[in-house]
């Protein structure tokens, strides 16, 4: 099967279809299905043919959400595709992908100490891993745009 | 059961955050050890990380070419390229070919430094210490080549949206000709050394070994991950700047322990000079590299790009966002010293204390970033400090 | 590690006694490693820098001259106070590059206190971004001819 086939037949989890610069694809998932949808990329592809870049969390506060981008590149063809979700701002939760693929352990660690995203099941999760202890001590969330830093 | 906790404070660059560096509060390698094997791995507290991403979303977007830069002083040149070609994209600009040849040489120096730099690190952290002098000694050249190309030996502040800052002409050509078939020579008998000598292979065969399947799984990048059979070259696959026109190979070998890493660096770095001296022989003269500062927008369009470079340590990647404006409304920087270091638990298990300082150094860590580590007797609570470097002939009952 | 009991025979005032034979210690206070692998080239055979007796001590309390990199943020600097309190004397600051001298691009950032000299009293200021090690070699150089 094809790269572009073996993509296709994980459609039902697509709501829209999107582009980043210069062409990298983006597909907008809904975020309570996002379990579903990597455990099904690992199942189609193999853990040898894939593996998650970086986890790219947006604040944006005039539509009330937080953007999470998933970038996978799928081998051996290398080619990054964009997964791309959006949760409440004002209760940012998703599940954790760490029992799943455990790349993800850096981005999410990262994602949750800076805009304050909680990945149900990640263990790891914790402030002052990356933020220094004064900004944590004032629940400051750094990259959000309504931080006083 | 673990006798000892040996801590690591290491330093990981992070560009995230309001903060500058706090050194105070490191990554902490806490490995537990029992006797000489070491049984567990935490990666914990906090990282070293900077205001840069903040930063840059108070600064303009050319502002922030000179702050990518400074990101790492190592892969400047990396870095200020990425960013500058996440803004090309967004503004729909395309360099001319002779610029983006000149990007290719900068960038390609930079990575036979590094890889120098690194592997001088190893020999010295296995006992080897004429041969980092040796090493650092050859690598000035690299340095002097920088310097003809660039005007600065490390920082380069080189890369500007459309091109470069400087062109070069005929001398400067043949002085970068004449130190890369010099470097040339120097390199591979240094990689000879790094494959007959016994005193490197026996500490470093068979030592933190990583199989094909974890490199993915567990997202490691570059040259730690090529080392084990994985065929990832952001060069092959975006085939940014001039690497559509320069024929090279992507380097990888199947053993996926230290050596290998170290080994897919030698070979990478003869690459390198190879994709530099064709880049010198073929230098197109289709427009002046240097563009027209002058002609540059002030105020970006709206829209988002993403950009991947090659780094010496792996991919490093840009996203950068602009919502209209002539500051950006998100910049992401994701460094491949970020996924390998923070992953890296897994490599150590089973394998001595004096065996750590190896594995790390394989990953290509910040080199001036390691300092003390405190080792901590779980019997008697005694708790000493020795310098990094020792560690690596750490026996039992020291 | 044995530790030198380099107190006894140091009091402030000769200091011209380690003119001789300066021992350096590197301190990063979290610097891109620009100015790092700059001072860690100035070691190695090209600049010779043991003509002027200078080298790496093995620990703080053998060092000398402190050398300080990176522009300094709130927990580096209570780190660096303690490094410097720990030196014996006689004991000198030297910063290098522009980070360290006031902050460098990074001065206008939340909590970097901008330049070494806000924790340390410095001796000398190598400006660069980075400083060739040359210029770090004649700084210390300097420094030295300011002793006598």
């Amino acid at each position: 099967m094809s790269f572009e086939s073996k993509l296709s037949s994980l459609k039902k989890y697509f709501v829209e279809e999107q582009l980043i610069k210069p062409n990298r694809k983006v597909y907008v998932f809904k975020s309570s299905d996002i379990k579903y949808l990597f455990k099904e990329l690992i199942d189609n592809f193999g853990f040898d043919n894939l593996y998650v870049s970086t986890i790219v969390g947006t604040d944006l506060l005039k539509e009330g959400l937080i953007r999470l981008d998933y970038y996978v590149v799928f081998l051996p063809e290398e080619v990054t595709v964009v997964f791309r979700t959006f949760i409440s701002r004002e209760n940012p939760v998703i599940d954790s992908l760490i029992d799943i693929i455990p790349g993800v352990l850096s981005g999410e660690c990262e994602t949750h100490d800076l805009l304050g995203v909680v990945f149900k099941g990640n263990p790891y999760l914790k402030r002052g891993f990356f933020v220094p202890k004064d900004i944590v001590d004032s629940k400051e969330y750094p990259l959000r745009k309504d931080s006083k830093v | 059961m673990a006798k000892t906790v040996i801590e690591i404070p290491y330093v990981v660059e992070l560009p995230v955050g309001p903060q500058h560096p706090a050194l105070h509060e490191p990554l902490l390698i806490k490995a537990y050890a029992d006797g000489e094997e070491i049984v567990k791995v935490e990666i914990n507290t906090g990282y070293n990380h900077r205001g840069i991403e903040k930063l840059m979303e108070k600064n303009n977007f050319y502002r922030g070419i000179f702050i990518a830069g400074r990101v790492c002083g190592i892969c400047n040149s990396v870095h200020a390229n990425c960013y500058v070609r996440a803004l090309e994209y967004i503004l729909g600009v395309e360099p001319s070919r002779r610029a983006k040849c000149l990007r290719v040489l900068a960038m390609e120096l930079e990575r036979i430094h590094s890889h120098m730099l690194i592997n001088a690190v190893m020999a010295e952290i296995l006992g080897f210490t004429s041969l980092f002098m040796n090493i650092m000694l050859d690598r000035e050249k690299v340095m002097k080549a920088k310097e003809i190309l660039t005007g600065n030996r490390v920082l380069a502040d080189y890369m500007m949206i459309g091109g470069v800052r400087r062109d070069i002409d005929g001398v400067k050509r043949d002085k970068l000709l004449n130190l890369l078939n010099r470097i040339e020579v120097d390199v591979k008998r240094y990689k000879k050394i790094f494959e007959e000598d016994d005193t490197l292979l026996k500490r470093m065969v068979e030592i933190g070994l990583l199989s094909r399947t974890d490199s993915t799984k567990y997202s490691f990048v570059g040259p730690v991950a090529r080392g084990s059979g994985v065929r990832i070259d952001s060069r092959a696959s975006d085939k940014y700047d001039a690497y559509d026109e320069i024929p090279f190979n992507v380097i990888t070998r199947e053993e996926g322990d230290s050596w290998a890493r170290m080994m897919v660096r030698w070979d990478e770095t003869l690459e390198a000079i190879s994709i530099s001296k064709y880049a010198l022989e073929h230098l197109p003269s289709d427009a002046n590299p240097v563009p027209d500062e002058r002609r540059l927008p002030r105020a970006f369009p709206e829209g988002s790009s993403y950009a991947r470079v090659e780094a010496q340590r792996g991919e490093l990647t840009y996203f950068v966002e602009s919502r209209g404006g002539a500051n950006p409304y998100r910049v992401k920087i994701r460094t491949p010293s970020f996924l390998n270091i923070i992953h890296s638990s897994i490599l150590y298990i089973g394998y001595t204390i004096a065996d750590l300082p190896v594995i790390l150094t394989s990953l290509d860590p910040c080199v001036s970033c390691m300092e003390r580590v405190t080792i901590i007797d779980l019997d008697n609570g005694v708790s000493r400090k020795i310098p990094f470097k020792e560690l690596a002939n750490w026996r039992r009952g020291d | 590690m044995k530790e030198i009991a380099v107190e006894k025979q140091y009091v402030t005032g000769l200091a011209k006694i380690i003119r001789y034979s300066p021992w350096l210690v590197h301190f990063n206070t979290g610097a891109c490693n620009g100015c790092d692998i700059e001072v860690l080239a100035a070691i190695t055979p090209l600049y010779d820098p043991e003509r002027f007796g200078v080298k790496l001590a093995p620990s703080i309390r053998h060092g000398d001259i402190l050398v300080v990199t990176g522009a300094v943020t709130k927990k580096a600097g209570e780190r660096l106070k303690r490094l410097y309190e720990q030196m014996p004397n006689p004991k000198f600051v030297i910063a290098v590059g522009a980070c360290a001298i006031d902050g460098g691009v990074f001065n206008k950032a939340y909590s970097v206190l901008s330049g070494a000299d806000k924790v340390v009293p410095v001796d000398i200021y190598i400006p660069g971004c980075p400083p060739r090690p040359e210029a770090i070699l004649d700084g210390i150089v300097k420094l030295l001819s300011k002793l006598k």
